[in-house]
């Protein structure tokens, strides 16, 4: 799937600093998202890679204000550069409910879920809910958007758009319904695009359809894509910037590259080692990282993943700081929050 | 080795029931005709995507729901496992166990994890009193969880530890064959390997056979001595796992191994990319000929007419393709 050439011309799009998102429990506050940083460039896949509950999803949510209560974000900026040479808008000051994040949902920055099947409206045939999108967007008139959404079906690779276009969401499979969900959120053209785990649900098959798919799209349209996924194969297949995300923040962020052939974090190092690669793996043990991801209401002290690290020193009862490797700024290229890349 | 389990011709026939009558007005074939065996101390990995009849074949095999056709072979004394009443089923029954995908469904939440572990063997009265509880402990132990987890209940437990009590509990038995269906397919890429070790090492320990379900290949590959791969109810190639990956005899076991996205960039930039059109047709309706055919690139007139046989190639090697002596296929 490398063919589809990437047009990604390094003006940033979004630039995330310092992000903090909380959720406030009766038992505490939790710190879904905890200082995390990175930027996506315009027309750029970044892929967020990370375990349950290490805050990747809150991070892509965050970005359109769609946290959920009691949810909200506590500090940090979300830089959006809607047009290259205006200032840019900082969405984490932007009221959720406010018509100018109803412009930018959708419009400019669009999401696609898991799970297809929950994110359609089952009462509704699949085209009312595309040409719904439309015309909120557009000011279009129904024909329009009705014309509109066979032509977006159509793009997605559905075959018989017009017949489909009057169907309901029960009466497709999981891939096309995921493919309608992407025609849903390409439909505005938006400039992001963030991705869910978009390929999760749905079979191998299917999911190197719907991968495929997005490429071809991304190629095309130029959008950028946030991509939140566990899968390392499906980042290793799109990505070209990696986050990796542990208990709420970055750990480890660098290219596609970088990440899979320098990894520098132990986790990262861990995650890597621990999944079994196809036509690769001998018939003996894999190693594995050591216990689980810690509660989030239970963080030890330091570094989170300090309690399962090989590699761990007395200084990890401290957190380190996401430094910059081989002199570069913590914000330009291959980062790590470690203390054994942290010089004093 | 000596042949453990040897299943011929099963097939699990739904039926689809229409009006006030219910009448019968078709099946949806699941399971139709697949048959292999499993050696003892071996693994046989089975997999497919969503729809192809891997689960309920599994099912089918420990009678947890009753097989339209077929027989399963089991043990030395050559007992047909689908032809038994209940009542003479219940020696058999220890010495075939489950593991579920979803730990958090499949453990009950009133109960306590000893209780959990416990019961299979109050059930058969194989461990009484302080017997019974010495055992709990010593089954926890050897899947990694501790003595004083016998009186908390699981949702105390993370989703890792939770398949460790389920495992626990498919041990208690001390069963022959354990079937295992998607085990790690909940579970975080970093607990998926510990409990992918734990599996193998109790294989190694209590000289276990599996049959493992899933639809990673990656994990099925790693566990498994034999695959077999399935579409639409029937298995369309059985062999080993080296042999499978590395040259895959059939087109479907072919476009699977491709749509794998391998964690390795360069490599990944490199692959050539078989897309396979279309869905997974409907089981109620599949097409006539090889049931593969719509999708296969390589189909030819004889693919549409005729559904080819399972046959074996070479010594290990069944496939069911018309064309696979002409085919050069890749496999990673």
């Amino acid at each position: 799937m490398a063919s589809a050439e990437k047009t990604s011309d390094q003006t940033p799009l979004l630039e995330i600093s310092g992000l903090k998102t909380i959720f406030p429990t009766d038992d505490g506050i939790v710190n879904a998202v905890n200082d995390v940083s990175f930027s996506i460039a315009r027309g750029q896949t970044v892929g967020v890679v990370g375990e349950s509950g290490c805050g990747k999803s809150i991070t892509g949510l965050s970005m359109l204000q769609l946290v959920p209560s009691p949810g909200r974000i506590e500090a940090g900026e979300i830089l959006f550069y809607r047009n290259a040479d205006d200032e840019p808008l900082d969405i984490a000051q932007v009221s959720p409910k406010s018509e100018l994040m109803r412009q930018i949902r959708g419009n400019e920055i669009a999401i696609i879920f898991q799970e297809p099947m929950t994110s359609l409206n089952p009462v509704y045939t699949v085209g009312n809910q595309i040409a719904e999108a439309v015309m909120l967007h557009d000011q279009v008139d129904k024909k329009t958007a009705r014309e509109r959404a066979i032509e977006m079906i159509a793009r997605v690779g559905i075959p018989a758009p017009a017949q489909r276009v009057d169907e309901y969401p029960h009466q497709l499979s999981g891939g096309m319904r995921q493919r309608i969900m992407i025609a849903m959120a390409l439909c505005c053209s938006p400039t992001l695009l963030i991705a869910d785990e978009p390929t999760t649900a749905l079979d191998v098959t299917i999911q190197a359809q719907v991968l495929g798919l997005m490429q071809e799209l991304q190629a095309e349209m130029g959008m950028a894509i946030m991509l939140i996924t566990h899968d390392l194969g499906v980042i290793a297949d799109l990505a070209d910037e990696v986050v990796v995300m542990y208990s709420g923040r970055v750990v480890e962020r660098g290219s596609v590259d970088d990440i899979f052939y320098n990894p520098l974090h132990p986790y990262t190092q861990g995650l890597l080692k621990s999944i079994p690669v196809l036509g690769r793996t001998p018939q003996s043990t894999l190693p594995s990282i050591p216990g689980t991801v810690p509660h989030p209401l239970a963080l030890p002290d330091g570094c989170s993943f300090g309690p399962r690290c090989p590699e761990r020193m007395p200084k990890c009862d401290e957190m380190p700081e996401l430094v910059g490797i081989n002199g570069k700024t913590e914000n330009d290229g291959h980062a790590v929050r470690c203390w054994l890349h942290t010089d004093v | 080795m000596t042949k453990l389990l040897e299943v011929n011709d099963l097939r699990k026939y739904f039926p689809i029931q229409k009006g006030i009558f219910q009448r019968t007005i078709g099946y949806v074939k699941a399971v139709d005709g697949i048959s292999f065996d499993v050696q003892r101390g071996e693994t046989l990995g089975l997999v497919g995507e969503s729809g192809c009849g891997k689960t309920t074949a599994g099912r089918c095999l420990l009678r947890l729901i009753p097989p339209t056709s077929g027989s399963f072979i089991f043990g030395e004394e050559q007992v047909d496992l689908a032809k038994l009443s209940h009542q003479e089923l219940r020696p058999f029954r220890r010495r075939i166990q489950m593991i579920f995908q979803d730990p958090h469904a499949s453990l009950n939440p009133r109960m306590t994890v000893g209780d959990i572990v416990g019961e299979p063997m109050r059930v058969n009265r194989t461990e009484t009193g302080s017997a019974l509880q010495d055992r709990i402990v010593e089954l926890l132990e050897s899947v990694g969880l501790r003595s004083q987890d016998t009186r908390r209940y699981p949702h105390a437990f993370s989703g890792g530890q939770r398949q460790r009590i389920g495992i626990a509990r498919a041990l208690a038995l001390q069963p022959e064959l354990i079937v295992a269906d998607e085990p790690v397919s909940a579970l975080d890429v970093s607990v998926q390997a510990q409990i992918l070790n734990l599996l193998s090492e109790l294989r190694e320990k209590f000289q276990l056979s599996y049959i493992f379900i899933a639809h990673d290949l990656s994990v099925v590959e790693h566990i498994s001595d034999r695959v077999a791969v399935m579409y639409l109810g029937k298995i369309v190639e059985i062999s080993d796992a080296e042999t499978l990956y590395q040259s895959p005899k059939h087109p479907y076991t072919e476009a699977l191994i491709s749509a794998v996205p391998l964690p390795d960039p360069s490599v990944q930039r490199k692959r050539e990319h078989i897309r396979l059109e279309g869905d997974v047709p409907d089981p109620s309706q599949p097409p006539t000929g090889c049931y593969f055919h719509p999708r296969c690139r390589y189909a030819t007139d004889i693919c549409k007419q005729e559904t080819p046989e399972l046959r074996q190639i070479t010594e290990g090697v069944q496939v069911a393709c018309h064309h696979s002596d002409t085919l050069a296929l890749q496999g990673v």
